[in-house]
């Protein structure tokens, strides 16, 4: 009785996270609490397979990466073939050197390839571990973090701004990361 | 506004705008994570809407009456 009563409290208070992360899967407000409310169903019907004591806020966010790679695969993937054209256009603007503007940044993010975007995700924004994330994603630690530090190098192509020779050894920043300069 | 005025008011108002720039030293890295942390926040930060609420009071309400249901 209590037992579900605090399933239910925990689910609420992971929630926003849940909505973030769904939003940078869909690319879409609509689309993220759409998948969010059918992880929520998932989540209830199965929730004699959470082992109390373990990473819920984990065991959902797999569960939401799960619907929705099985809702692209019965969709079938639109092909994004504008990625270079798009990356294009956003470069390439000296005056915004420095400077990021969160829209720009959005359109970055959306320009990723799905599993470098949802790496970066998970790792920068998140709050997951690369271990954490790993388990999520289903591969090897060493590979979310080749998937984060391509992410982010792509981001500074797009933006147009790959500027770290000219602000020097980037430490303080790849703590904020969460991993090192790529060499 | 442009990078002048964005300059002029930085130094004016301190701090303003410095989420948006790299400070010295730390890189368009540093930038990007709390670009990152922005973008994210911006969605996480919102109070939990009302359908999902609605949503888990229906799903508890279903569970408990299929459950009397079985024990009877």
């Amino acid at each position: 009785m209590s037992k579900q009563f605090d399933f239910r409290q925990e689910l609420i208070t992971i929630i926003p996270n849940l909505r973030a992360f769904a939003t940078s899967l869909t690319g879409s407000f609509d689309r993220a609490d759409d998948l969010v409310q059918e992880t929520l169903v998932k989540a209830w019907d199965k929730q004699h397979t959470f082992q109390p004591g373990t990473n819920m806020k984990a065991w959902l966010f797999t569960i939401l990466r799960n619907e929705f790679y099985t809702q692209m695969r019965k969709k079938g993937r639109e092909v994004q073939d504008v990625d270079g054209i798009h990356a294009m256009q956003l470069a390439g603007h000296p005056e915004q050197q420095g400077h990021l503007d969160l829209q720009d940044f959005r359109k970055a993010l959306e320009l990723l390839p799905d599993d470098q975007r949802e790496a970066l995700i998970l790792i920068g924004a998140s709050g997951f571990s690369y271990e954490e994330a790993a388990e999520i994603c289903k591969c090897a630690v060493g590979t979310i973090k080749s998937r984060v530090s391509r992410a982010r190098t792509r981001i500074a192509e797009i933006l147009g701004v790959e500027g770290d020779g000219d602000y020097g050894p980037d430490s303080i920043s790849s703590q904020i990361i969460g991993v090192a300069p790529a060499a | 506004m442009s990078d002048r005025e964005k300059e002029d008011r930085n130094v004016q108002t301190g701090q303003a705008a410095k989420s948006l720039q790299p400070a010295p030293g730390l890189g368009i890295n540093a930038a990007i994570g709390r670009q990152l942390k922005a973008y994210y926040d911006d969605v996480a930060s919102e109070p939990v809407p009302d359908r999902f609420l609605s949503l888990l009071d229906a799903l508890d309400k279903a569970e408990s009456a299929s459950k009397s249901n079985n024990r009877e």
